[in-house]
């Protein structure tokens, strides 16, 4: 019935297009670069170099032994490079070298098309290691390289010259990308978005970002020294005060005399989940809600880590997260995308006014033995105050009051006795060192308490109406157990530094005249560059809010907010409408409205003399040439006979003697002599 | 059912695309399907929805989406490049039966509208792919294998178009209203030899004299006045001491009736193709003929024409009476 059998011809893949083919490989495989093997471009360059040769017939084409054992070396290589196999790496790797390979014997028009699909995969998976702005634009171009190199390799036009095909190519390729996107979009917003079916073997957590779930003296430090941007947070409504922006990410329990961890046993993220879900939950009874409410979206850069940072208590959220009895929320998994989340919280909510025993015993313990000194001195002053609230402002009073500094470059501390080298030794040092210590005391005297790590404060994007976090905001402060009061929070490093809080790591800082080692706020100095600044960072705040977080609850919001209530006919109607509209604006683009006509121009303005010179009483014979009416013509309407003939001769020659150049102007002369006939 | 199905296309082929000199490929005529390589890419695109769904990975959806779309869209570039384009059938070369016989067809298209990689088959016979860039109109050639002498209609030519992506087929058929003549077979060469002498017997006997020529000596009798004096038969003067004129006549042609019923060969075909052989010979010679054929006769005379009409009646013979 349908005639597909006719043979296709150039189904061979012509040099031409086995430059495209190779361009389009090159420009996928590039970024993969920076996350799989950098030997895998040598492949590719190899075979891509190879192939070349086949064609312009300096070599021939390599048999099935060679190529066999050229794919056995590349698996071995693979493996060799220390890639574990049940992983996306490894699969991308085998993917790619199989990808590379496939130029050396890409001969055929479906070789070709086997390579230029593999690369769109390969541009989709490159998104799961990097979904950022830059990223994204990147993947439109290959996009656009991939589908020039379809229609490279779909035809070649012979009345083209190689730089008119690449054009031509790159032409057809955007026009038709361009002409997607709305309908792409369309398909994005309506599209339903489902939970993930299986869990696929995530990238590899090779650079974990940002605060780690444990705390030695020194590792907030190094944080201080990246600009990278934790997350962003736009506020619905009120946005509370700088200095009160604690971010809490999660809370530290257990100390060994030199690190901080969350518990006694280090956890990997899933058992963290079971043993939170355990004994560790949140429970919403324990939480008295009151004063200012705070609703606000925040979207958490990947991380690799599942820490997600709010402000302390968080009463609702929205999304697959978890809640622990230190009322932090959680990402069940660790963050490979950026993940956005909408949370209210009470920040000044009386939390747990009967301790649970199990916290409490948390909340007390202390190494055995070591930090004779600071267990001394805690016996000291707590005996000298008399109650735990007078205690704790003692100890914060000798922070202020005693020389101790606020500094990046702290004195290193030892293995053992470290609290006691900090707070009479060197007495210099950054935020953990301060909360670390402030805990030791209070634990040292049986006041339950535990230091808290997150980020404190952020940069107000005003373009953006959104506060930016970035990773040198990084902090760690503590919570103490009052009765009556239940948990409350100090931050013994205000003490020494009140600009930290107040304002910025920066301002703290140069109150102590300590410039931060890789100028993390060079940018920051002039006053273009910075709104500069803000206005990209801005951009990619929407990029990640609209695009990435794209998700399931995101799309009931929108849509409900667009539609108003959401059916079934009413979201169907609406797509259709839409769809409509889109197909209309193609056929106008495309010039699919427009009659089109086949008739070469010079015949139809012929036709066109012959009706005006018919309604003139001069009907044209169909046996008649142009000479011939032209004779008769001229009897018939002397008046014109200039004209006419004029008009017949230059129209003879369009059709019989023009050459090449000539013919706009003859076309010009054939519609000036028209017009004067009509 | 597949049959009456096929029936059923048959027939709304023919309604849509009715044969024609002059056939401009609009919104009626096309046919659009996916291609199978469309349908790969769809499965990738499922495969690629998974990912994205797995993953919670916007990008990942984006891409999918656009693949998607580009399928889309890329229907409606590839009926583009098909639609307004005109197909005018111009010439079918007459062919001998066996021979291919060629059609000339002239493209046309609007120049605002280029198309790109149009391909034009007769399925099994021969294929031909076109472009339509700097020109406006091009001419192409299509043949096509004949096995009977008679009048050759050529099928539909089958006219399709995978630009720009190959991910669709625009397709249409094209009736053309045009026939062509297919000449008999002409017998080989050598199984005529043994015929041409009895040709040279029918020659003798049909010649019909012209007097007063002037080549050939055709008798002699009594000289009347006027006769010119070189003509005077001296020799017999000298002899019997009367006058005698020697008379020269030309044959009117060296005549060739090219016979049915001299061709005493089994069948009607082979009696056409001997004939047809003939027809060949003698024209190659440069000979008149003439044609004989139960129920026709083609007088004697030369030329391209000539053979032409003669070649047509051989072709048509008992063709178009039935």
């Amino acid at each position: 019935m349908f005639k597909t059998n006719t043979k296709q011809p150039q189904a061979f893949i012509t040099y031409t297009g086995m430059i495209w083919l190779l361009a389009a490989q090159l420009i996928v495989m590039l970024p993969f670069t920076t996350s799989l093997p950098p030997w895998l471009i040598v492949v590719v360059i190899f075979a891509a170099g190879w192939r070349l040769r086949v064609l312009s017939g300096k070599a021939t084409q390599p048999n099935t032994v060679i190529k066999a054992v050229l794919l056995l070396l590349g698996i071995a290589a693979i493996f060799l490079s220390g890639l574990r196999l049940p992983s996306l790496e490894a699969m991308s790797a085998l993917l790619l070298l199989g990808f590379a390979f496939k130029a050396l014997e890409a001969v055929k028009r479906r070789d070709a098309l086997v390579v230029i699909f593999t690369g769109y995969f390969l541009v989709a998976l490159n998104f799961l290691y990097s979904q950022t702005m830059i990223v994204g634009v990147y993947g439109t171009l290959s996009l656009i390289v991939l589908t020039g190199a379809l229609v490279g390799v779909q035809q070649t036009i012979e009345e083209f010259t190689p730089s008119q095909q690449v054009r031509f190519n790159f032409w057809i390729a955007g026009q038709i990308l361009l002409q997607c996107l709305p309908l792409m979009v369309l398909i994005f917003v309506f599209a339903p978005r489902f939970q993930p079916f299986w869990t696929l073997p995530m990238p590899m957590e090779q650079n974990t970002r940002g605060i780690s779930d444990r705390m030695a003296p020194g590792d907030i430090e190094k944080l201080s020294q990246s600009d990278d941007l934790a997350f962003r947070v736009s506020f619905k409504g009120e946005r509370p005060a700088q200095a009160k922006l604690y971010w809490q990410g999660l809370v530290l329990n257990y100390f060994d005399g030199r690190e901080w961890r969350q518990f006694a046993n280090q956890q990997a993220a899933e058992e963290l989940q079971w043993s939170i879900k355990l004994d560790y939950a949140y429970d919403p009874r324990k939480l008295k809600t009151q004063g200012a409410r705070y609703e606000y979206e925040a979207v958490y850069e990947p991380s690799g880590q599942p820490w997600l940072f709010t402000l302390n208590p968080t009463t609702e959220v929205q999304g697959e997260v978890l809640r622990a009895a230190d009322y932090r929320v959680m990402a069940k998994q660790p963050l490979q995308s950026p993940l956005l989340l909408r949370a209210v919280s009470h920040p000044e909510s009386i939390r747990d006014l009967s301790l649970a025993p199990k916290l409490q015993e948390l909340a007390l313990q202390l190494p055995k033995q070591g930090d004779r000194r600071s267990r001394e001195l805690a016996q000291r002053l707590y005996a000298e105050a008399g109650d735990e609230r007078a205690y704790i402002q003692t100890v914060l009073n000798r922070f202020r009051e005693q020389p101790f500094f606020y500094t990046l470059n702290p004195p290193l501390l030892g293995e053992t006795d470290t609290i006691d080298s900090f707070l009479f030794d060197t007495q210099r040092g950054f935020c953990s060192h301060y909360a670390g210590s402030f805990v030791f005391l209070m634990r040292a005297v049986g006041i339950p308490a535990r230091v808290v790590i997150g980020y404190q404060g952020g940069e107000w994007n005003e373009q953006g109406k959104y506060l930016a976090v970035h990773q040198f905001d990084a902090h760690a402060w503590t919570e103490v157990w009052l009765a009556g009061q239940g948990w409350v929070r100090f931050d013994p490093t205000s003490m020494v530094a009140p600009e930290r809080t107040e304002q910025n790591l920066e301002a703290a800082l140069k109150k102590e005249g300590i410039l931060l080692e890789h100028s993390v706020f060079s940018s920051r100095k002039f006053a273009w560059l910075n709104s500069m600044r803000k206005q990209l960072d801005s951009m990619q705040y929407g990029w990640q809010r609209w695009v990435l977080s794209y998700d399931q609850q995101t799309q009931t919001q929108f849509l409900s907010k667009m539609l108003g209530e959401l059916s079934f006919t009413k979201l169907a109607l609406f797509i259709l409408a839409l769809f409509g509209c889109l197909v209309m604006v193609w056929m106008v683009w495309l010039g699919l409205t427009r009659k089109t006509n086949p008739e070469a121009l010079e015949h139809r303005l012929y036709r066109r003399f012959a009706e005006h010179l018919g309604k003139q009483g001069c009907e044209r014979r169909l046996d008649q040439t142009p000479h011939e009416y032209a004779q008769m013509a001229v009897q018939v309407l002397p008046q014109q006979a200039e004209q006419i003939l004029a008009f017949t001769q230059a129209y003879q020659t369009l059709c019989y003697a023009s050459e090449a150049g000539q013919r706009n102007s003859l076309l010009k002369e054939l519609r000036r002599l028209l017009g004067q006939i009509r | 059912m597949f049959e009456t199905l096929q029936a059923h296309f048959e027939q709304m082929v023919k309604q849509r695309l009715p044969s024609a000199r002059t056939t401009i490929l609009d919104q009626s005529k096309i046919f659009i399907v996916p291609s199978k390589t469309a349908l790969v890419l769809l499965i990738m695109i499922i495969v690629l929805f998974l990912l994205g769904i797995n993953f919670q990975n916007s990008l990942v959806y984006a891409v999918c989406f656009w693949l998607l779309a580009m399928l889309v869209v890329n229907v409606l570039h590839t009926w583009r490049n098909l639609s307004g384009l005109s197909i005018k059938a111009i010439h079918l070369q007459p062919c001998f039966a066996g021979e291919k016989a060629v059609l000339e067809l002239e493209l046309a298209c609007d120049p605002q509208r280029p198309k790109f990689a149009i391909e034009l088959a007769w399925p099994q016979e021969d294929a031909t792919q076109v472009n339509l860039v700097s020109t406006q109109t091009t001419r192409i050639k299509l043949s096509h294998s004949t096995q009977q002498r008679g009048r050759f209609t050529p099928p539909r030519i089958h006219i399709a178009t995978h630009y720009p992506t190959g991910l669709a087929v625009a397709w249409s058929y094209v009736a053309v209203d045009l026939s062509g003549l297919v000449y008999p077979a002409p017998a080989p060469k050598n199984q005529s030899t043994e015929h041409s002498q009895t040709l040279a017997a029918d020659q003798q006997q049909s010649g019909k004299e012209l007097s007063g020529g002037s080549n050939d000596f055709g008798g002699i009798r009594s000289y009347q006045a006027g006769d010119t004096p070189k003509h005077i038969h001296w020799g017999q003067y000298a002899k019997t001491g009367k006058l005698n004129t020697k008379v020269f006549v030309d044959y009117a042609s060296h005549n060739l009736w090219l016979d049915w019923n001299n061709v005493n060969l089994p069948g009607i075909e082979a009696r056409l193709a001997q004939l047809c052989r003939q027809v060949l010979d003698a024209h190659q010679a440069q000979q008149q003929y003439g044609l004989k054929l139960p129920g026709m006769t083609i007088a004697p005379a030369k030329g391209e024409a000539h053979q032409a009409r003669c070649l047509q009646a051989l072709a048509l013979f008992g063709v178009d009476n039935v």
